[in-house]
């Protein structure tokens, strides 16, 4: 990974016409300003592994597949080993 | 009015919660109708389906069965999209958390960095995405192997 120090109202660009100024920092938080073409997507990371995810989740499961999934499911939690976190 | 789905068929009003997320989904901004199923022979999995889309279904299943501590963090652009008095903390018993799964044929992953909660009350729902790194948006469910599968 490269590392870069900034202070507040220094910038970097990335690429031509990516350009991330330190605006603020405050409370272990920095605020950041993106200018950027209309063009670029800028998504925090945890909403792009979410937006990812959905789109994963949303593919058609199979009925044999899904009863097959509730079967082993409804196992776990008539075992009493539903929650798994409870026995480590 | 009746929801047309893939999965269920035509499915009168009444048989599962309808609710709204505001904002939609991340990658599914346009999807703010949604019905919860929760048919009791595939319980505690539940079925979010789209009210618009009839190939739009999630699974979920409430975050405490898979992880009993689940600690929940809501902010306060989360609470005010699901109806929430902006400072107010929400009680256990006010909300549904569940976690969307991802079926696939050797893994099932469940999102617990952005569990899905429900505002009961309100029947406004968010996708609360955390910024931190706490939990995994791809959570591992082990899965017995309770069929015997052929020899390979």
């Amino acid at each position: 990974m490269l590392v870069i120090r900034r202070r507040i109202g220094e910038s970097l660009f990335v690429g031509d016409d990516v350009e991330i100024e330190l605006l603020d920092i405050c409370g272990g938080q920095v605020k950041l300003g993106i200018n950027a073409p209309r063009e670029v997507v800028i998504l925090r990371r945890e909403v792009r592994l979410t937006a990812e995810a959905n789109r994963l989740a949303a593919r058609h499961v199979s009925p044999e597949v899904l009863a097959r999934l509730t079967k082993k499911i409804q196992f776990l939690a008539h075992e009493g080993v539903f929650p798994p976190d409870k026995h480590q | 009015m009746p929801v047309a789905t893939n999965c269920f068929g035509s499915i009168p009003d009444d048989a599962g919660v309808h609710f709204e997320f505001p904002a939609g989904l991340p990658a599914f901004e346009h999807e703010t109708r949604f019905v919860l199923l929760a048919p009791l022979e595939t319980a505690p999995l539940v079925f979010l389906q789209s009210e618009r889309t009839p190939g739009l279904c999630f699974i979920a299943i409430p975050v405490d069965a898979i992880c009993s501590n689940y600690n929940l963090a809501l902010s306060a652009e989360d609470l005010e999209k699901c109806g929430f008095e902006p400072g107010r903390v929400p009680e256990t018993s006010e909300i549904a958390v569940l976690a969307i799964l991802s079926v696939g044929s050797s893994e099932t992953t469940a999102n617990l960095l952005a569990p899905v909660v429900i505002h009961l009350a309100s029947r406004r729902a968010v996708q609360a995405v955390r910024a931190d790194r706490v939990y995994s948006h791809r959570h591992p469910i082990r899965l017995p192997e309770v069929e015997a599968g052929a020899c390979s």
